[in-house]
C-alpha cells in the first residue's frame, strides 16, 4: 500500500473532487479548489503538477492534448479515480472525526 | 538587457527526458497564460495578474524535486530509492571498459600477433575501453536521469568521434610497424651453390603473403574497433534523434515566447524574472 502524508493526500482528493464535476485544465483545477473552499486551500508554486502527474501514472486521471500551436492538456477522471475519491472522502471523514473527537473531549464509536 | 523567460530556469533544472520537459513547459505556460487572462478579465493589473499566475504555476524546488522523481526512467527511480545511483554509473563504466579491454587482448593474441608492438597494442585495448566507457556513460545517463542534454550529447560525439579515428589510425600503424619488422631485417639465406653448371640455384622469396595476413589482421582489429563503436552509436541514435526533435521544440518555446516578454515592458522584480513567486 502507498504511505503518503496527509496533506498530499488531501491534496489529491481536492483535485479528484474537483475534476468529479468534468474534464478541466490545470487553472481551471486550481481556481476552482480555491474558489470553492473560499480560499481555504490553494495551490502554490506548481504543487498542482506533481499530484496531477502522479495521478495520472495511478490511472485515476487521464490527459488529452488539444490544439497544435499552442498545446493545452485537459484532465478527466477515471472509474478509478472517482472510487479513489469515495473511498478517501470516507476515509479522511473518519479521521477528522477521531481528531476532532480527540481535540473537543469527545469519544468516536 | 534580455529577461529570461520564468520558465527556463524551471527547463533548465528539470532532468527528466527531452519530451516531458515539452510537455511540462507547454502545460505550465498554457495554464499561466489562461489564468492570466482570467484574472485580468476580473479586474486586476496585468502585472498583478501575471505575477498571481506565475506564483500559482511556475514550481517551484521541492515541485521540481517531485516532478523529477515521478518522471525519472524505472532504473533511475529504483537506484535512487535504493541510494547507490553514482555507484550503479561507475560500476557500469568501469566493467564494460574492463570488458572491452579484455576482449581487446584477447582478440590480438587470439589471431597469433603477439609481437604487434606494445606501442600499438596498449593504446588500441585503452581506445576500446575508453569507447565501452563513453557509450555506457550516455547509456546510463539514459538510463538513470532519462536526460541527455545537447551539451552532453555533443561531448559524446565529440569523444566518440575523436576515439573511432584514433582506433583506425592506430590499427594503420600496426599494420605498418608488423609489416616492417617482418620484411625489412629479412635477408636471403645462404644458399650452398649448385654442385653441377647446368642446375639453376633455388630463389628465395620473402614471405609477403604472411606479413601481408599479419598486417591485416592488426588494421582489422583497429577497424573491428572502430565498428565497435560505430555500432554502439547507432544503437542510441534512435532515441538521441527523438531527444534532438523535443530539444528542437523546446528551443522554438522560448524563441516564440521572447518577443512577448520584451513588449512587456512594465518592470518585474528580481524574483518574478528568476521564474520564483
Amino acid at each position: 500500500m502507498r504511505q503518503i502524508t496527509l496533506s498530499k493526500r488531501i491534496n489529491e482528493l481536492l483535485v479528484l473532487a474537483v475534476l468529479d464535476h468534468g474534464p478541466a485544465h490545470g487553472y481551471q483545477i486550481a481556481l476552482s479548489v480555491e474558489e470553492r473552499t473560499g480560499g481555504a486551500f490553494s495551490f502554490q508554486h506548481g504543487t498542482l503538477y506533481p499530484i496531477l502527474h502522479r495521478l495520472e501514472d495511478e490511472g485515476r486521471l487521464r490527459s488529452k492534448w488539444h490544439g497544435e500551436r499552442r498545446r493545452r492538456k485537459t484532465y478527466h477522471l477515471t472509474a478509478a479515480g472517482r472510487a479513489e475519491l469515495a473511498a478517501g472522502a470516507e476515509e479522511l471523514e473518519r479521521q477528522f472525526q477521531a481528531l476532532f473527537g480527540l481535540i473537543r473531549g469527545t469519544h468516536v464509536a | 538587457m534580455s529577461r529570461e523567460h520564468p520558465l527556463k530556469p524551471v527547463e533548465r533544472e528539470l532532468k527528466v527526458a527531452p519530451r516531458r520537459r515539452l510537455d511540462l513547459i507547454e502545460e505550465v505556460d498554457a495554464d499561466a497564460r489562461a489564468m492570466q487572462a482570467e484574472l485580468e478579465g476580473s479586474g486586476r493589473t496585468s502585472r498583478q495578474a501575471r505575477q498571481d499566475a506565475l506564483r500559482h504555476f511556475v514550481p517551484a524546488d521541492q515541485a521540481l524535486e517531485e516532478l523529477a522523481a515521478r518522471h525519472a526512467p524505472r532504473l533511475g527511480r529504483w537506484a535512487r530509492s535504493a541510494g547507490w545511483a553514482d555507484r550503479v554509473v561507475v560500476l557500469g563504466v568501469a566493467l564494460a571498459a574492463t570488458l572491452a579491454g579484455f576482449i581487446a587482448v584477447a582478440a590480438l593474441y587470439g589471431y597469433g600477433v603477439p609481437d604487434v608492438a606494445a606501442f600499438v597494442t596498449w593504446p588500441l585495448v585503452a581506445v576500446i575501453g575508453a569507447l565501452a566507457a563513453n557509450l555506457c556513460w550516455a547509456v546510463t545517463q539514459l538510463l538513470m536521469h532519462g536526460d541527455l542534454r545537447p551539451t552532453q550529447r555533443r561531448l559524446l560525439w565529440n569523444r566518440h568521434a575523436g576515439l573511432l579515428v584514433v582506433a583506425v589510425a592506430l590499427g594503420a600503424l600496426g599494420a605498418a610497424w608488423v609489416g616492417h619488422a617482418t620484411l625489412a631485417p629479412l635477408e636471403p639465406p645462404a644458399i650452398a651453390a649448385p654442385e653441377s653448371p647446368m642446375e639453376q640455384p633455388p630463389v628465395w622469396e620473402p614471405p609477403v603473403w604472411e606479413a601481408v595476413g599479419r598486417m591485416a589482421t592488426v588494421a582489422g582489429t583497429g577497424l573491428a574497433a572502430a565498428v565497435f563503436g560505430l555500432f554502439g552509436w547507432l544503437a542510441l541514435t534512435p532515441r538521441l534523434l527523438t531527444d534532438e526533435e523535443a530539444e528542437r521544440r523546446i528551443a522554438r518555446f522560448f524563441a516564440q515566447a521572447r518577443p512577448q516578454l520584451t513588449l512587456a515592458s512594465d518592470p518585474s522584480p528580481e524574483h518574478e524574472r528568476r521564474g520564483r513567486p
